[in-house]
């Protein structure tokens, strides 16, 4: 079958779809489609299948339940449901974190109370809202850019628990807005000020070897905008005539921007709106109008006033680069906030990443050129728009392999460690009797030592894995990558494979009663019901989980099913159909 | 071996075409590996700091001239101001005219004791490259200079402008694979996740936790619980046997594989390992990396029920990144390692393991000697320890800089072009581990750019 043209973006039209599903039958898990009519005067609405839906949902939220696949199909045919879909999760209300974060404050904070215990309940209500909450598609948004917008409670945020919560806000607040508005959200929220110390940085002094600290001035490009070398529009390196890649700025650029981001601190405390740069303090408690969550404030007298250089690119602002001196720490913000948006490379950069977070670990370079003119050009000259880009994402033809037949070695990624456990948790309605989700007593040694990473708990600014990884092997040797198997390790697969195995030998509907009230368990009793008859049960568990049992591989079917009926306990029985399936080749690939 | 050979295969490696004339990865290793087995055990430890240690404060010059070259290029002593610099008071006395952060007085210990080297200002290079080649258009430096995970990659890789997926301690195991065959582990196990370092070409990496494997739950040994094993072995080995599977089942698969394979191993020998009274298994403490140290000291115990002849291991500690609180951060940064180290070395002795491994330093990159206000920044050559008892210790090694702004190595607010490669600190480590010297370009790919091969701080 020939891959779909390049240069259509969006969904497919009715007879592009039903053509492409005929001639695409090889595929296991595909409901078969009726053959096309000859030249049917109206289209005929089909609607998505089951197994389509869970390839959607499984790129959109944090893991495909049956429920929702089923509202998704209910929303219309192929040709609108995916698009009504995001529409309505575009108007949601965003969940956060911040306020159940402030409700566990004690108050008043007694003297010596352990600050950062109150990370826990940043890391308690993330799984509250990835399990439950209704605005799915930002919340995934706002995970991916958690993961390129990094800041962690490891390290100098310990102790700045309302920072670190209100910043995962700020990110699903801006998810599906405004690059620019993100960009600049991000660069003024006093966790990432705190983070890569533009927090209290500072203009150099003359006659000493004192100068502004680089650290935000590097990863803001490196990380959060435009990459380390310069891009063609489909996200590949432009070479210079010796086949090498051109760096997008030197060390004289980030010395430039380290300038423009001085005088920089925590906002004025309410207890003292006359503070100054070397007095002003962060505000430990969540009291009105505390500066934990505020925007820094510009402290003129420390920002850096001589010109600095910024990125130059064609139609590059300000003009040669240069940003004047003597404008108000406030302009050079704006005019080098403006510079780093409007690089060509941002549209590539920032889609390609958001694609290899949300579908497929090696788009095609066509699939990042639509998207990234998306992000160039919403359609109504708007650049930047996040919600056009990631609807670009997700309806894009190779977001949708078995309909479309791209190359099935390249097509999909391996699920993020976390992901596996949310969509199962999801599938399972998975609860605590406390009403509590993930609470860290559900992770011996925290969610990183099981499942290797976990929301505001990256090791440093880089993540938890890297874009560019490729395990030793065929990955690497075909020059493709796999990011999320850098988390992949003998190690951390046994502990998600054992944690997979407790939870549905000890920790379902039937064990509740016995335990603990913030352990999570799930609702095994449709499992239950069916546990005499091997066949069907393995069949429930992978409709649960894979969408349908065609997804498994005969093996594993066949293996999952001998070793139910090797025990006569209905819990050994359940908690072998859900452990074989949970840990399965098949459902680690999101495809 | 035959000479003719094994002169191609440096040549090739010199000019950095490594894979030359359409021979694929597999046979040039296969080619290059040596005869027999090793007759006695060798382990290496790589030690990372990951962040980019600042470690002008770590080993710091002490005569007057260049005490105060340094002390004024950090802006003054510490605590004093913005200043960085180390009071020469408090610095550790180690060698005629160099002190070590006061608070590493277990990696004196081991200097005193000529158990510990240090290499001063090495970092990646393709080529010696002196101020005025720097500055010149084309000159070839690896990419991305004081960028964290570039130069981790380059420490890790020592990949220079090639775009290898593999580290130079996985194309170690990769040159010696036919001469540790029959050892039951891979060569590289990392205690610390996953990097290019021990990645090979055709080796893999054992990633295990800090304190050994995790065995599978839901496994036993008989009935039903041993049927489970073999029943979910069945589907990863399908799984990974699949052609109509993706690629990323089949390396999700293969790393099952070796779970499975690999747990009980470890596991058995582990309990079976002894105890060490330097590194207690109980009523002590013990720092991540203490804890690290401690398994990598079990499994030296236990090479022999391993069959282990050779060994790489990986482990690592944390928040090297000092653009800020550097004064106050560093007691606890490099006073930790140095403890750790300490005593993994004295558990060494225990075991009268201490002259078959050596441990050794890595990091991102050094750090600017100007103050950014409370802390420094990216860049580039820096310092690093070797330690054990094989090593040539109470010697530095490589040329420390004068640390002066505007010096002929300094690339800018005291940035150090590095005067020892990483490529040559790591064939004198292979070198003594037992890669022969003309497969040296195959782990090193520069090293041919360099005319000394060995710094000679190994015995």
């Amino acid at each position: 079958m020939q891959r779909r043209g390049t240069g259509q973006a969006g969904w497919l039209s009715v007879a592009t779809a039903l053509m492409l599903s005929a001639c695409g039958g090889g595929d296991s898990g595909m409901a078969p489609l009726p053959p096309v009519s000859p030249a049917p005067p109206a289209p005929v609405p089909v609607a998505v299948t089951k197994d389509e839906a869970f390839r959607f949902l499984n790129q959109s939220t944090f893991g495909a339940t049956e429920a929702e696949a089923a509202r998704l199909i209910a929303l219309g045919d192929v040709t609108n449901s995916y698009s009504r879909w995001i529409d309505a999760e575009l108007a949601k209300p965003v969940s956060t974190l911040l306020p159940y974060v402030e409700a566990a404050y004690p108050n008043p904070v007694p003297t010596g109370f352990n600050i950062a215990s109150l990370n826990a309940p940043r890391v308690e209500k993330w799984f509250d809202n990835t399990l439950k909450g209704n605005d799915q598609l930002r919340q995934r948004v706002a995970w991916a850019l958690s993961q390129i917008f990094v800041v962690s409670q490891v390290g100098a945020l310990q102790n700045l628990p309302s920072a670190t919560a209100d910043f995962y806000d700020l990110l699903a607040r801006d998810a599906l807005g405004d690059y620019r508005k993100l960009l600049e959200d991000v660069t003024l929220h006093p966790a990432m000020g705190v983070y890569l110390s533009m927090l209290g940085n500072q203009q150099a002094v003359t006659g000493t070897n004192l100068r502004p600290d680089e650290n935000y001035a590097r990863e803001v490009m490196q990380l959060m905008s435009i990459g380390l070398v310069q891009l063609n529009t489909d996200g590949s390196a432009q070479l210079d005539a010796g086949g090498q890649p051109i760096p997008t700025y030197d060390q004289n650029t980030i010395e430039g921007f380290a300038r423009v981001f001085t005088g920089w601190k925590w906002a004025c405390p309410s207890t003292n709106p006359t503070c100054t740069f070397t007095n002003t303090r962060p505000q430990l408690a969540p009291v009105a109008g505390y500066n934990q969550i505020l925007p820094m404030q510009l402290y003129t007298a420390q920002h850096e006033t001589g010109t600095k250089k910024v990125l130059s690119y064609a139609g590059a602002l300000p003009s040669g680069a240069l940003i004047p001196a003597n404008q108000t720490g406030t302009r050079d913000l704006q005019d080098a906030l403006d510079n780093i948006a409007n690089h060509p490379n941002v549209g590539p950069f920032i889609s390609k990443q958001l694609i290899q977070k949300l579908v497929t670990s090696n788009p095609s370079p066509a699939y990042v050129q639509r998207v990234a003119a998306t992000f160039n050009n919403d359609g109504s000259g708007k650049r930047g728009n996040l919600a056009a880009v990631v609807r670009s994402i997700l309806l894009d033809a190779e977001a949708h392999p078995a309909t479309t037949g791209v190359a099935p070695a390249a097509a999909g990624k391996v699920k993020e460690p976390l992901l596996r456990l949310t969509q199962f948790w999801r599938a399972y309605n998975a609860q605590s009797a406390s009403g509590k989700s993930g609470v860290a007593r559900n992770f011996a040694g925290g969610v990183t030592a099981v499942f290797g990473e976990g929301p505001g708990l990256s090791p440093s600014v880089f993540n938890f894995y890297s874009p560019g990884y490729a395990p030793p092997g065929e990955i690497a040797n075909q020059g493709m990558v796999a990011p999320e198997l850098q988390l992949a390790t003998e190690y951390l697969n046994t502990q998600a494979t054992n944690y997979f195995w407790t939870q549905a030998i000890a920790r379902t509907i039937t064990q509740a009663p016995t335990l603990n009230v913030d352990d999570m368990f799930i609702n095994t009793t449709e499992e239950i019901a069916l546990a005499a008859d091997s066949e069907a049960l393995v069949n429930r568990v992978a409709d649960r989980l894979l969408g349908s049992p065609a997804r498994m591989g005969a093996e594993l079917k066949a293996q999952t099913k001998a070793q139910v009926d090797r025990s006569t306990n209905v819990n050994t029985r359940v908690a072998d159909a859900i452990y074989f399936v949970a840990t399965s080749p098949e459902y680690m690939l999101q495809r | 071996m035959n000479n003719q050979r094994r002169r191609f295969l440096k040549a090739a490696a010199a000019g950095g075409a490594l894979y030359a004339f359409g021979r694929t990865p597999d046979t040039v290793y296969a080619q290059a590996t040596g005869v027999g087995g090793f007759g006695d055990y060798k382990a290496l430890v790589c030690l990372f700091m990951f962040g980019g240690n600042d470690s002008w404060n770590m080993v710091v010059p002490t005569t007057p001239a260049e005490y105060n070259a340094y002390n004024t290029s950090r802006g003054g002593d510490a605590g004093v101001g913005s200043g960085l610099a180390i009071p020469l008071a408090s610095l550790l006395p180690i060698n005629s005219g160099f002190g070590l952060h006061p608070s590493m007085t277990g990696m004196q210990s081991l200097f005193t004791a000529q158990r510990a080297a240090v290499i001063a200002n090495v970092g990646p290079l393709i080529r010696p490259t002196t101020k005025a080649q720097y500055q010149t258009a084309g000159w070839e430096l690896p990419p991305q200079l004081f960028s964290h995970n570039d130069q981790q990659d380059q420490w890790h890789s020592l990949r220079g402008k090639a775009l290898l997926k593999s580290g130079w301690g996985g194309r170690v195991a990769d040159v010696l694979a036919a001469q540790i065959g029959s050892q039951q582990l891979p060569l590289n196990v990392s205690l610390a996740g996953q990097t290019y370092f021990q990645a090979g070409v055709n080796a893999r990496p054992y990633v295990m936790g800090s304190n050994g494997a995790t065995t599978f739950a839901g496994f036993g040994s008989s009935g039903v619980n041993f049927a489970r094993r073999q029943a979910f072995e069945s589907v990863i080995n399908a799984a990974q046997a699949s052609t109509s599977n993706t690629v990323y089942e089949r390396s999700f698969a293969t790393v099952q594989q070796r779970a499975v394979q690999f747990a009980d191993l470890v596991n058995g020998a582990l309990a079976q390992a002894r105890s060490f009274t330097a590194l207690p298994d109980s009523g002590v403490t013990l720092s991540p990396l203490q804890t690290q140290l401690r398994t990598v000291a079990k499994m030296i115990s236990s090479r022999t029920s391993l069959s282990m002849s050779r060994q790489v291991f990986f482990v690592s500690a944390g928040g090297f990144d000092t653009h800020d609180d550097l004064v106050a951060d560093q007691p606890g940064l490099l006073g930790g390692v140095s403890t750790a180290v300490k005593s993994f070395y004295d558990a060494l002795t225990e075991m009268g393991m201490e002259n078959s491994t050596t441990l050794f330093t890595h990091s991102d990159f050094g750090r600017t000697l100007t103050s950014n206000g409370d802390g420094s920044d990216h860049a580039w050559g820096g310092v690093q320890f070797v330690v054990g008892g094989a090593v040539r210790g109470g010697t530095i090694y490589g040329d420390y800089p004068l640390l002066q702004i505007g010096s002929t190595q300094d690339v800018g607010a005291g940035r150090f072009i590095p005067s020892v490669s990483v490529d040559q600190y790591a064939a004198t480590l292979a070198s003594w581990f037992g890669v022969a010297d003309p497969d040296l370009g195959l782990v090193a790919p520069s090293i041919g750019n360099f005319a000394q091969r060995n710094l000679g701080f190994m015995a």
